[in-house]
């Protein structure tokens, strides 16, 4: 017996982390998607250097335009670790980007510059604001679910319905222009690229991941989504755990609004972010983390995204009809659960 | 209706559960089923109940030999089984719970709650019993649960009601509501087989009692020709008092004191102090409020009433994490719910407690936690493959090992531990008495909680017994005997 568990060949090596890692499994399930797109992409070129910026190109398309929704995953890859869900997310988003817009309106010099502050100093002073606004909305959706023992899925459904409405009242009379200097934030280019907005997302992205591994922070939040109740009795204050996570979440969202506020140049408060909510959680049930909590990675969400985003780019290369294009994301979506269950059965 | 067990075997794989045991119920009375946690008890009312079968042996009603294959069988015969865990539908009104399963229906196949609740009225009726059946089960306080499973009993016409250990969740005035209910169906004609722990009711309620103990009926017969010392002796057997495992001791200062302690309606009016180098039991039946108590002096319930002080200074301790940075650690019961985090390694739950401490501007001083847990790990003898494995790779004893590895890294003045042998083997038993011995010879103080009274006289300096929520007794020493401890356990005096 000690022989055939010894010499494993590449078959039950393959099969043991299919079954048992699920970023083994999710990783695969990429490059599968990536080697698919990179064929539909197809070869057509004039010569291999052609084909490579055009194939470089597509996948900067790809990045950038999931960045925004990519950035609110990984805070909510720690909400639902946790045992909580956030609905909130793309509400929190609009609400923190009309009060970025209105600090450094360019076309009344906005709040910011009634009280003097123009350019550089304004821009940060704009986003450091708008990020502990972010905090804030995170806050209390926390201070709903712990003090206030609401689950969570109501807590932020009511959130997510206060903080549009209410967005939407506040900015029917005004239409702020962002400055151009601020949108140099998210555009300015790097080798021809538009790269900034992935340079964000990887950044906050390796930021988490160390917090999600190496912090007292991080492993309580694993801990409370895994067994609240042992870890209560292990001394975790599971009420601040559970505050913390829906703050960072409001961190992270409004990071994502500034960056959206720049790279677009404007937001409409009815719709800009309405969907992200359900977007970002599933790149993260397709990343491998679980809906009951305690189980789950940041690069699982980050692999997550990008299958999903890979796919709608493989449909589009494909010619697959917009309006189809929901109903494979929903598939995959299933497809990914079925996996993981499969997996964790045996 | 008379009932009769006669010489009834029964085994699981090689355990012999119930030897030769026959019990006997006429109408009209009520029957004390008697014995500790294992005696057997519950089989044999389970095979009376259509649960087991038994592997030998008869059941005679009224002279006719019948055999139950399922509990609807036996129901049918007139035999109901009130289970300790009440089977209520909390979100149903009363009258829906009495006919769940069997509901009336009218011509066109719609509820019929007219007449549902005519007749579950004509039972209460008969129980001389005030209710509206319409009243939502929720809003019934635990007695008139327990009276609620009788009338179903009654409106499936059971003449024979077994009551597993009714008392167990009620306050005094519920007991005495369910008595006298047990009364008024007694002198109906209708027999009672009460299975319970608590002599004191006992004498108080029944006209007969049978004592099993490791499968064989040790004693039976009238309830006014015995006593709560015959009967406790019977459940124990004669040969008690295994050696005390404690050597030498040196008695330091009062580490952890509470006074005057009360949470309705888990524990009222206790006080007690814990020395340093001492190892003090808190023991009792099921329901005596010890597990809230020190939950509630570790800060993981809240709402008492009382003062806990540490090392002579009074704390006031609202969060589990502050009774840790005041010293205060507890081992709780239930592993599986209370103990593990399932999700992670065994490094992790073995060092979940420390995390704050290990760490530096909230970065985890990962090193220092492998070091530390490995000299627990080999300290506890916890065998293991890897520490990153998960912790449910282990066996029910090493998992207590670790949930005891991440407390003792914590360096607690004070440690409780909560049936700390709970789902361990005898090996494992034996270490961890050796643990809590080690700790206490260390200096620190250390609680035991157990209904195992082998347990507390091994382990154990002195005990506090605990009847529904409040001190009965205390034993020191050589006081401190199985005896002794079932007396103060069922309301009795030393």
């Amino acid at each position: 017996m000690n022989e055939k568990t010894n010499k494993k060949g590449f078959g039950a090596w393959f099969r043991d982390n299919w079954k048992n890692n699920a970023l083994f499994s999710t990783g695969i399930a990429l490059i599968v998607m990536v080697i698919l797109q990179t064929l539909a992409l197809g070869f057509n070129y004039a010569s291999f250097g052609e084909w490579f910026g055009a194939w470089i190109n597509n996948w900067m398309n790809i990045l950038r335009n999931n960045s925004s929704v990519g950035i609110i995953a990984l805070g909510m890859t720690f909400v639902i670790i946790s045992g909580g869900i956030d609905l909130a997310v793309g509400s929190t988003l609009v609400a923190v980007g009309a009060i970025t817009m209105t600090l450094i309106d360019a076309a009344n010099g906005g709040w910011l510059g009634a009280i003097g502050l123009t350019g550089a100093p304004a821009y940060i002073v704009a986003i450091l604001i708008s990020i502990a606004a972010g905090i804030i909305f995170g806050g209390l959706n926390g201070l709903m679910v712990t003090a206030g023992k609401i689950p969570p899925f109501i807590a932020t459904l009511g959130a997510m319905k206060i903080l549009r409405s209410v967005t939407q009242q506040f900015m029917q009379s005004s239409s702020p222009k962002v400055p151009t200097g601020f949108q140099q934030i998210a555009r300015v280019k790097v080798g021809g690229q538009m790269f900034m907005p992935i340079l964000y997302w990887l950044l906050i992205a390796l930021v988490l991941y160390i917090v999600s591994k190496k912090t007292v922070f991080g492993r309580h939040v694993f801990a409370v989504g895994s067994n609240e109740k042992t870890s209560r009795l292990s001394g975790i204050n599971v009420n601040r755990v559970k505050l913390g996570v829906y703050a960072l979440m409001g961190a992270v969202v409004a990071i994502a609004a500034v960056l959206q506020v720049s790279r677009i140049g404007a937001m409409d408060p009815a719709n800009a972010g309405s969907g992200y909510e359900l977007d970002s959680i599933a790149a993260v049930i397709v990343g491998g983390t679980s809906m009951s909590g305690g189980k789950g990675s940041v690069v699982g969400t980050v692999f997550g995204m990008l299958i999903i985003a890979v796919m709608n780019n493989l449909l589009n290369l494909l010619g697959v009809p917009p309006f189809l294009r929901e109903a494979f994301k929903g598939a995959i979506i299933i497809a990914a659960v079925l996996l993981q269950r499969k997996s964790s059965d045996n | 209706m008379t009932l009769e067990m006669k010489g009834i075997y029964k085994s699981f794989g090689a355990n012999d559960v119930l030897r030769d045991v026959s019990f006997t119920l006429n109408g009209g009375e009520i029957c004390a089923l008697l014995g500790e946690n294992g005696a057997g008890k519950s089989t044999l009312m389970n095979i009376l109940g259509g649960v087991h079968h038994a592997d030998q042996g008869q059941i005679l009603l009224d002279g006719k030999r019948v055999a139950f294959q399922t509990p609807a069988d036996s129901l049918k015969h007139g035999i109901a089984f009130i289970h300790q865990e009440l089977n209520l539908v909390n979100d149903l009104a009363i009258y829906e719970n009495m006919f769940i399963g069997h509901e009336l229906r009218k011509k066109n196949r719609f509820l019929d709650s007219a007449a549902m609740i005519a007749k579950t009225n004509e039972v209460f009726k008969k129980m001389d019993l005030d209710l509206d059946p319409r009243i939502m089960v929720r809003d019934l306080d635990a007695s008139y649960k327990q009276i609620v499973e009788i009338a179903r009993a009654l409106l499936m016409e059971a003449s024979i009601i077994i009551m597993d250990e009714p008392t167990t969740s009620l306050t005094e005035p519920e007991i005495r509501r369910v008595f006298d209910m047990m009364n008024t169906l007694r002198k109906s004609g209708v027999g009672i087989v009460f299975i319970s722990h608590k002599l004191r009711e006992v004498m108080e309620i029944c006209t007969r009692y049978t004592v099993l103990r490791d499968g064989n009926m040790v004693s039976s017969g009238l309830v006014s020709e015995t006593s709560v010392d015959m009967l406790a002796r019977d459940m124990v057997g004669h040969d008690v008092r295994t050696q005390s495992l404690r050597r030498e001791k040196k008695i330091g200062d009062v580490i952890l004191s509470g006074k005057g302690m009360t949470l309705e309606p888990h524990f009222r009016n206790v006080s007690f102090e814990v020395h340093a180098g001492e190892v003090l039991g808190f023991t009792g039946l099921l329901g005596d409020g010890r597990s809230e108590l020190f939950q509630t002096v570790f800060g993981a319930i809240h709402g008492a009433s009382g003062t806990v002080e540490v090392e002579g200074k009074p704390v006031r301790i609202r969060t589990t994490g502050q009774a840790l940075k005041a010293g205060v650690g507890y081992v709780p019961r239930n592993r599986k719910e209370n103990g593990i985090i399932k999700d992670m390694s065994i490094l992790e739950n073995g060092t979940v407690v420390t995390w704050p401490r290990d760490s530096k501007m909230g970065f985890l001083h990962s090193k220092k936690i492998e070091k530390d847990f490995d000299d627990l790990e080999k300290e506890l003898h916890i065998k293991l493959g890897s520490a990153k494995d998960l912790i449910g790779s282990l066996s029910g004893g090493n998992q207590q090992k670790v949930v005891l590895a991440k407390w003792l890294d914590a360096n607690p003045k004070v440690l409780v531990f909560d049936n700390p042998t709970q789902g361990v083997d005898v090996g494992a038993k034996e270490e961890i008495y050796d643990i809590i011995l080690k700790l206490a010879e260390a200096g620190v103080a250390v609680i035991v909680l157990s209904s195992e009274a082998q347990e507390i006289i091994r382990v154990c300096d002195r005990t506090v017994v605990m009847f529904h929520g409040s001190v009965q007794g205390e034993l020191v020493g050589d006081e401190m005997n199985e005896q002794a401890i079932m007396r103060l356990a069922t309301g009795g005096q030393v």
